[in-house]
């Protein structure tokens, strides 16, 4: 391990015994060196002389928290950015992709985090759009997709229309995507954030299989358990700056974090330090008081269904209590309905059939606004997309649903608007430069915490709905949000907590309902002895 | 101009955007006078030609003030629109149907016999509601089942001027009573009560009392974006219309109320030009203001006062431009070359703005 010295990388001897990593990554052949990269967006100093070596048969880990500059690496590697200084060198010739065009002709492919597919279209019609010419043969292309499932564990049905597929299947096709075109290096920007723990462990069998034929891999990742399993390799970045290389990293799991937050993993909260993948052995303190919060129901929900146009069951007859002061965890890889549950509580979806009611009022289909008045707090799964006007101001957006509150004399008090603003920001400890400033120059952390700060400050709050409320914040916002959670829980509050994240339902919420396919089931107490009967359930097991 | 290189120019900074308009239209009119020059005529009696008819007299130049007027408040309805992310560009048929609306009021629907200011108040009130209900259709396909306005606004444009046609070429509808065969098809002139006053009271400069109606309005359409909730919710609806329903804000009455005003603005502008200027509904009412003032709206950039210097530009263009056509015997199409090269040259610039932003 060397800290902030990426230069002597690859010249330490492997002392160590890495569990996973077999190969001595100082004899592998480098496959992709990058030298003193930099890129700049605006007044953003994104990158800042990256030097990395990335190896044949490698998986070479990029560890950083949210806006260290993994991201803009990767698209300067895919060609989708020019570096504004440092060079590259491809299989020991330059190599300055015109375009990701030019990238995967030479043999790189990425898998982005936001995908590219036609929603429309089948997995096989996605498929082929990058790479037929003429007559489309999709029964041959149907058939490389089964092998390729099979070969990788990636389930994946040929001609399911992409509109149908969960996140986490939708990824899938991207990854098959990009091993039908057999490259050289592949890129994977944090796969894993919304796969399944079964899936985390197929995909990283994938990387290891991919590694072992000689191809380069580019894994983006936050969560340690995944680099000690498969990284022979670590590259740490911070503020767009290489801080530490690791060629043993399973080994030096704690300096990795020091360098990436500049913090102990010891002195962090127990759900923060879950989203590395590190569970802490009482992380179910927060449980402790479970069957004392009884009898003070505060949302009924009975058999709640919706189906799509098809008449499919996408969330089918659910039934759940939740109760003052509680927080109920609900489990389930994405696309088993919980974003159809949390649209239909929010009032943005309606229910074929069911009904419930928050504070014995029947709130079945009734509007957004209804919802909000009863006091019920919604942190939507899709912050850019339902929670939040990116291109508004932060003080508008603080206030959104209830900018009634600032009409003075017709017109809209501004001054009132901001100084609001100001007093939520400190609460919430949303850092910005000021109220004014555009929504979207904040970092997500910040915008997660102002969409908090604005439903937990909700008239008469009596029930959070949160889906996957820390997905893609760092470590410090993971821990301001569950911080704000919990304290509104002790308020009194109940809470539904949607997370694809099993350690962390583990580590914060009282109990858990698993959801497969639209349906419950089962419950359990959010304890880490019940990880892995959860884990089954969420794959479809039946007790 | 397509709808992304729209959203792009409404996204520059205000003073690059000054910048880049002012520069558009100088290299806009040189355009022109480059044509002009190889049409063989001498660009100084162009020149002179143009300056005679925009700004000569006290005449022309009322006369380009009134051409504004209705360019200005199509603008102001579009801009109106847009700020909930709506494109209206049926200014075209909510003008003509402000006219035939004013028409019908002041020749048959009694406003002639009200007292007070009401003659010519009633007919433009008529039209205002005429071109609303014109709107609000686009407002209700685009709430019920999800039409394009642009689509709709567009397409209801082409029926709403051939109606024109329709009524003046029928005796039942609004044609003059036929006394022989060379009756024009064209209603009769509107009575004198129901004409918009004049606010000198001379001909020799036609302004009306549309000018300080036309600007309140802007004042108060100004006042409305930016100044109160109502803006700012349409601001919400425009940029994120899920965000906006689930913080409580509701779509379909937004959609409507702003598509209904956006065409009352036009009908009104229609009002103007029949009862401050021509006085007869025609065939060719409207011919091509509705459209001129959608390309005011764009020029704008999403802000009232922007409105109101495109519309005056614009105004004192097409003056010129027909007094180019009727001294110098150059065809006043080159009034819509140059709109049109200052259209793509806005358009060339916001996307090269946005390449050098995402430092592609």
């Amino acid at each position: 391990m060397q800290l902030a010295d990426p230069v002597e990388m690859g010249t330490s001897s492997n002392s160590g015994t890495p569990a996973t990593a077999a190969a001595d990554v100082s004899k592998l052949q480098p496959l992709l060196s990058l030298r003193g990269m930099s890129k700049r967006f605006g007044s953003l100093q994104a990158l800042s002389d990256v030097s990395v070596e990335i190896a044949t048969g490698e998986i070479h880990c990029l560890l950083g928290e949210n806006g260290a500059g993994k991201s803009t690496l990767c698209n300067l590697i895919f060609g989708v950015y020019k570096p504004d200084d440092g060079s590259m060198q491809f299989g020991g010739q330059d190599y300055r992709p015109a375009g990701p065009a030019a990238a995967l002709t030479q043999g790189i492919a990425m898998v982005h985090q936001h995908f590219s597919l036609v929603p429309d279209l089948s997995v096989v019609d996605n498929l082929l759009l990058g790479q037929a010419r003429g007559i489309l043969k999709r029964a041959e292309c149907a058939q490389r997709v089964r092998q390729l499932s099979e070969h990788y564990g990636l389930a994946l049905d040929p001609f399911a229309r992409i509109r149908d597929l969960s996140v986490g299947e939708r990824q899938r096709v991207e990854i098959v995507k990009c091993l039908m075109r057999e490259p050289r290096l592949l890129v994977l920007d944090e796969p894993t954030a919304v796969l399944l723990p079964a899936e985390i462990e197929g995909l990283l069998t994938v990387c290891q299989r991919v590694a072992a034929q000689g191809c380069g891999v580019v894994l983006v990742t936050h969560k340690l358990a995944e680099i000690k399993k498969v990284a022979h390799r670590v590259t740490v970045l911070r503020g767009g700056r290489v801080v530490a290389t690791s060629n043993k990293p399973a080994n030096e799991i704690d300096l990795l974090v020091r360098a990436m937050i500049q913090r102990d993993l010891a002195g962090l909260d127990a759900s923060a330090s879950a989203m590395f993948g590190e569970l802490a052995e009482e992380a179910d303190a927060g449980s402790a008081a479970t069957t004392e919060k009884i009898d003070d129901e505060i949302v009924q929900i009975n058999g709640l269904t919706v189906r799509d146009a098809e008449g499919v069951a996408r969330l089918d007859n659910f039934t759940l209590i939740v109760n003052r002061g509680e927080i109920v965890g609900i489990a389930g890889v994405e696309g088993n309905g919980q974003s159809e549950l949390a649209a239909v509580l929010s009032g943005m979806l309606t229910a074929s059939d069911g009904r419930f009611f928050v504070a014995s009022k029947n709130m079945t289909n009734r509007s957004p606004q209804e919802i909000t008045a009863t006091g019920v707090g919604v942190v939507p799964e899709d912050r850019h997309a339902v929670a939040c006007v990116t291109g508004m101001s932060l003080a508008e957006n603080l206030f959104l649903n209830r900018l009634d509150d600032f009409r003075h004399w017709g017109l809209l008090d501004r001054t009132a608007l901001r100084d609001k603003a100001r007093a939520l920001m400190q609460e919430f400890d949303v850092r910005a430069a000021g109220p004014d400033i555009a929504f979207s120059s904040l970092s997500g952390g910040n915008q997660q915490k102002a969409v908090l700060g604005r439903e937990l400050t909700t008239q008469g709050l009596v029930f959070l709905l949160a889906a996957q409320p820390t997905r893609g914040l760092d470590v410090g916002a993971v821990e301001a949000v569950y911080g704000q959670i919990r304290k509104a829980c002790e308020r009194g509050v109940g809470v539904l907590l949607i997370s694809s994240e099993l350690d962390e339902l583990i580590s914060i919420a009282d109990r858990i309902v698993v959801l497969y396919r639209g349906r419950i089931m089962g419950h359990c107490v959010a304890h880490a002895s019940e990880r892995e009967r959860i884990g089954a359930m969420m794959a479809g097991h039946v007790e | 101009m397509t709808t992304m290189a729209i959203n792009l120019w409404q996204q520059a900074r205000l003073q690059t955007a000054i910048w880049i308009s002012l520069a558009a239209v100088l290299f806009a009119i040189l355009v022109g006078l480059v044509l002009v020059a190889s049409m063989g005529v001498p660009l100084t009696d162009a020149i002179s030609a143009f300056a005679e008819g925009a700004w000569g007299s006290p005449y022309a130049i009322a006369a380009s003030v009134n051409r504004a007027l209705a360019l200005g408040l199509v603008g102001v309805g579009f801009v109106l629109a847009n700020r909930a992310n709506l494109t209206n560009v049926g200014g075209e048929g909510q003008i003509a149907l402000g006219g035939i609306a004013a028409t019908a009021m002041s020749l048959y629907g009694g406003a002639s016999h009200l007292p007070g200011p009401l003659p010519f108040i009633v007919p433009m009130i008529a039209a205002a509601l005429a071109g609303g209900a014109w709107g609000g259709i686009a407002g209700v396909l685009k709430a019920k089942v999800g039409t394009n306005e642009v689509i709709s606004t567009l397409l209801m444009s082409f029926i709403a001027v051939w109606l024109v046609y329709w009524c003046v070429q029928s005796e039942s509808l609004l044609r003059q009573p036929m006394h022989n065969t060379a009756t024009l098809p064209e209603s009769l002139e509107i009575p004198e009560v129901t004409k918009i006053p004049l606010l000198t009271g001379d001909y020799s400069m036609p302004l009306h009392w549309g000018l300080p109606i036309a600007l309140v309005l802007a004042v108060i359409v100004a006042i409305v974006l930016d100044k109160t909730v109502f803006g700012l919710r349409l601001r919400a609806v425009g940029l994120n219309p899920v965000a906006a329903r689930r913080a409580g804000i509701a779509i379909v009455p937004s959609i409507l109320l702003v598509l209904f005003l956006a065409g009352a603005l036009g009908g009104l502008a229609g009002a103007f030009m029949l009862q401050g200027d021509q006085y007869s509904l025609k065939a060719r009412f409207s011919s091509g203001y509705g459209f001129d003032g959608l390309v005011v709206g764009l020029l704008a950039r999403g802000s009232v006062p922007g409105v109101i210097a495109s519309a005056l530009l614009f105004g004192f263009l097409r003056s010129g431009g027909i007094n180019m056509e009727l001294a110098a015997g150059i065809p006043s199409a080159i009034v819509m070359v140059i709109q049109g090269v200052i259209i793509v040259t806005l358009a060339g610039a916001a996307f090269w703005m946005e390449r050098k932003r995402s430092g592609k």
